[in-house]
């Protein structure tokens, strides 16, 4: 089944944004009773969260007025909408105490999960990139795998195998677990592990060197015309605000995993968006070309993360739902992922240094480190439907799955035992 | 490469003291800030350096060095400018909610059941460093100790004359094999700060700027340092910032340090490994014993790496230190991809990466660490586990980025259990809860041929007593902290 990802972002009454932030603030408190309960019991949603924007003060220096705005981010399994059907059908209730604070949500009398449906419709905005650390893997395949390797485990640890074959081993494990009416789905579907599309690497290699020198010349352009003007950004992770830091520490590193939303503002001018857009094109490329392996650029700790541009290309969000810490994590990947971050947020208003588009920015460590904890928002609510699985626990359930249900000789046996 | 200026620095940071067997740690509080700068500017004069001496006959019968907490700086005199200028962790402390969070310090080891450091305690505002030893002989505790305490005495004299009180201290020791309580070997890897004049394999050389402000660190940046943001002081004494600001230096030549009393249940520790490998009649399998516990930890208790010497303990204190984990032990069959020593320095093999980028990973998550022993000197073993009153080690390591080295071990890479494949297992020593959520599991696993398994329900043998953040500065900026 096919992983999508949707964004809401709908006005707010101005008055009454204070009480949309403790309705959210009630609704987080008693979600573990609440709304994340909801969530669990459609097992269609892999992670969601609801964040106030344009509300408060802006960390970055945006100096526009605007207008608060409340984002919802659901990352989904099958159809759209099915699944917003769903969704409105079982928590239909808090839907309505959390958008009766928002511009246009039709009168609570008349409301039907249908009309819920058709005003988020009405405020959806499109995704510039999407990635999903274990494509095709429902919330549904995701939990029984679980229980699949869990029983596996403690099949092998109930016994000792001391001398017996890997093959042997794995044959047993076969025969024990088919024989469990729990595990009848692996007769029912086939699975498969995504792989590497080669035909669509060599290609997209291809069509990069044809067009390397116009890429270059781009480059100089970029350089040469616009990155010596730009305002960068050049503070240290000790000179960010503590307001802003406490906050965003209240809700963090409470399981493994965190999420992360930041906003950011597009430098002006075509050449910037055209450069931009190209990334986000590349970026949607390779993720499906290569990226489909639990690893983004490197970064194995990634569940789903994306970016969407809105307010006619002005603006720039990206959310992401990970293993570990941000702030810690983030500084491992730098070697690996510099280039594509610093591509893709080069454009954005004051970042660290960079030239040439991909070199300079995330580079610069410190510099990047802070930029991005500046630019961070508070997410005012967050679910994750697997919160003590990894992203590599989630892709290695799906390995042992597969090849539990081959027949696998010695050395194949070996290896499967290895995933346990 | 440019050689360090040695005489700057204090020595503690370069040099483990480990003739000077024993050793006490004061934690003072500033009652009067005028007269404690009159002392500051005495006793910077008698700091230990890092300096190095070739006659060993010219190096002091005692060691001082001297580190301030944020608070301890403010109650000097430091502005608040000034005092912003320090990185959140340390201006924080350890015990923000967040950052006890982060560490693991929850239930026994949560803050409110600290001896000192939490909140609700007296604040610290210095920790001076007093080392003695006895030159006359050769590894004997109790002479050493002599001569620390006759000059802390000396010291303390002057203490309550010059605005300082005494809060509380701690003795720590150390033995002449550097063993600590569970029985194992301790301080054998130890990172290499390039410019130190100080030698080693190449892959424990490490750029400066990870332990000292002012240089360039692994990502090739200056690590963020305390620079002078409002002008207090003699600013004559400070360099200015290599960064290129302008500002004076606070940081230069000075870095970070952490302590955290550990308590050690030795007991819980060895009657653990017992029950899990003992002989099918339920008798204690020493031999099976041990090796569970060099399985958990990552060297034998001599000290000889179980990566190069999987069977048994070679007998002999081996030091042996350069060996690779992708190079020996891929599969984790020999060291597990779990025991403390992989997971807090995994060498080349950090997640699935090549050799190349895992060293560099490693190099970017480095801390140089000083551990001295409180309570009965004991070496626990499989029959030898039952130490009188308490024990544990006063854990200290340095670093110039809190947040990306000490705390990252804490909390990536000791208290998540997601290390590398794995899905339930935190570090065995330093990471695991007391108590679990309903459906969680935390285990250890072996990896083996045919298969690995599973060591369940593994016990927190370790709890936090204490501990803070201190500013380690170098002896020019001591200095200078006494002109304020």
């Amino acid at each position: 089944m096919k992983q999508n990802s949707i964004t809401f972002l709908v006005p707010v009454i101005p008055e009454k944004v204070q009480k949309l932030l403790d309705q959210l603030k009630e609704i987080k408190r008693n979600s573990k009773q609440g709304i994340s309960k909801d969530l669990d019991a459609l097992s269609i949603i892999h992670y969601a969260r609801w964040v106030v924007i344009d509300h408060g003060k802006s960390w970055i220096g945006d100096t526009e007025k605007r207008n608060p705005k409340l984002l919802l981010v659901l990352d989904y399994d099958g159809s759209q909408n099915e699944m917003l059907l769903r969704f409105s059908e079982q928590t239909g209730n808090i839907l309505d105490l959390v958008y009766v604070f928002c511009k246009g949500y039709p009168p609570l009398d008349s409301l039907t999960p249908e009309s819920r449906v058709a005003y988020l419709n009405e405020h959806k905005i499109h995704d510039a990139a999407v990635y999903i650390g274990a494509p095709g893997r429902s919330v549904d395949q995701i939990q029984k795998e679980k229980h699949l390797r869990n029983f596996i485990r403690e099949f092998v640890d109930s016994r000792n195998w001391e001398g017996v074959p890997a093959q042997t081993i794995h044959s047993r494990i076969k025969d024990e677990v088919l024989s469990n009416p729990e595990f009848d789905f692996l007769q029912q579907q086939t699975v498969t592990f995504p792989r590497i599309n080669y035909p669509g690497v060599v290609l997209l290699g291809i069509g990069l060197i044809a067009i390397a020198p116009l890429l270059i010349i781009w480059a100089l352009i970029v350089h040469y015309f616009y990155e010596r003007k730009d305002v960068n950004f050049t503070r240290k992770r000790s000179q960010l605000s503590d307001v802003l830091l406490t906050e965003l520490e209240a809700s963090e590193d409470f399981k493994h995993q965190n999420q992360f939303t930041q906003l950011v503002d597009m430098k002006e001018g075509n050449v910037r968006l055209i450069s931009i857009k190209f990334m986000f094109l590349l970026s949607n490329l390779l993720i499906k070309f290569i990226f489909n392996q639990g690893k983004l650029m490197g970064i194995p700790t990634i569940h789903f993360a994306k970016w969407v541009m809105f307010e006619k290309n002005s603006r720039v969000l990206f959310f992401s739902n990970f293993d570990g810490s941000w702030q810690q994590y983030l500084g491992d990947f730098i070697d690996n992922s510099g280039w594509g971050l610093t591509g893709i947020f080069s454009n954005t208003k004051v970042f660290p240094k960079t030239n040439f588009l991909i070199t300079g920015g995330a580079y610069l460590e410190e510099y990047f480190l802070a930029w991005s904890r500046n630019s961070q928002l508070v997410t005012n609510y967050w679910y994750s439907a697997y919160p003590d699985l990894s992203i590599k626990n989630v892709n290695n359930n799906t390995l042992i799955r597969v090849e539990l249900m081959k027949t696998l000789s010695e050395r194949r046996a070996a290896k499967f035992l290895k995933l346990l | 490469m440019t050689m360090l200026e040695l005489d700057n620095i204090q020595g503690y940071l370069i040099r483990g003291y480990a003739h000077m067997l024993y050793s006490r740690f004061v934690y003072l509080q500033i009652s009067d800030a005028g007269s404690a700068k009159i002392w500051l500017s005495k006793i910077w004069k008698e700091i230990t350096s890092a300096k190095h001496f070739h006659d060993k006959s010219k190096i002091s019968s005692t060691h001082l060095n001297l580190a301030f907490t944020h608070d301890g700086l403010r109650a000097l005199g430091l502005n608040e400018e000034n005092l912003g200028a320090f990185s959140r962790e340390f201006r924080q402390g350890m015990v923000a909610p967040h950052r006890s969070r982060l560490l693991g310090d929850t239930e026994s080891s949560s803050p409110e059941n600290w001896s000192w450091g939490a909140s609700h305690q007296e604040p610290i505002h210095l920790c001076l460093m007093i080392f003695g030893n006895d030159k006359q002989f050769v590894d004997n505790l109790e002479k050493d100790k002599v001569v620390c305490l006759n000059y802390y005495e000396e010291l303390a004299s002057e203490f309550a004359g010059h605005g300082l009180k005494e809060l509380f201290y701690i003795d720590g020791k150390t033995q002449p094999d550097n063993k600590e309580h569970f029985g194992f070997r301790d301080g054998i890897s130890q990172p290499i700060i390039e410019g130190s004049g100080r030698v080693g394999d190449k892959d424990d050389v490490i750029k400066t700027g990870e332990f000292l402000f002012g240089y360039k660190n692994e990502f090739g940046v200056y690590p963020d340092s305390p620079l002078i943001v409002k002008e207090q002081g003699d600013l004559n004494l400070l360099s200015s910032d290599t960064g290129g600001s302008g500002q004076k230096d606070l940081g230069r030549d000075g870095t970070f340090m952490v302590i955290r009393q550990l308590d050690q249940d030795v007991n819980k520790f060895w009657s653990f490994m017992n029950e899990n490998s003992k002989n099918p009649d339920g008798s204690i399998n020493v031999a099976e014993s041990l090796k569970l516990g060099a399985k958990f930890m990552g060297r034998w208790q001599n000290g000889a790496p179980i990566t190069l010497f999987p069977d048994e303990d070679p007998g002999i204190s081996s030091l042996v230190n350069d060996f690779g984990y992708a190079k020996f032990d891929r599969d984790g069959l020999k060291c597990p991809f779990g025991s403390h020593l992989r997971r807090q320095n995994p060498r080349d093999n950090v997640d699935d990466h090549g050799r190349k980028e895992s060293l560099k990973l490693s190099k970017q998550h480095r801390i140089i660490r000083r551990a001295r022993l409180y309570g009965e000197i004991y070496e626990g073993s499989p029959t030898n586990l039952t130490p009188k009153g308490e024990v544990g080690l006063v854990f200290v390591c340095f670093n110039a980025d809190i947040s990306r080295q000490f705390e990252f071990l804490q909390y990536t890479w000791a208290n998540l259990p997601k290390n590398k494949e794995l899905y339930n297992d935190p570090d065995p020593i330093i990471g695991a809860k007391e108590t679990l959520d309903p459906g969680e599991e935390q285990n250890f696993t072996i990896q083996d041929i045919p298969v690995s398994k599973t060591i369940k329900n593994i016990p927190r043998v370790v709890t936090v007593k204490g501990g803070g953040y201190f500013f380690f500065p170098s002896i020019n900026v001591l200095r200078y902290l006494s002109t304020l």
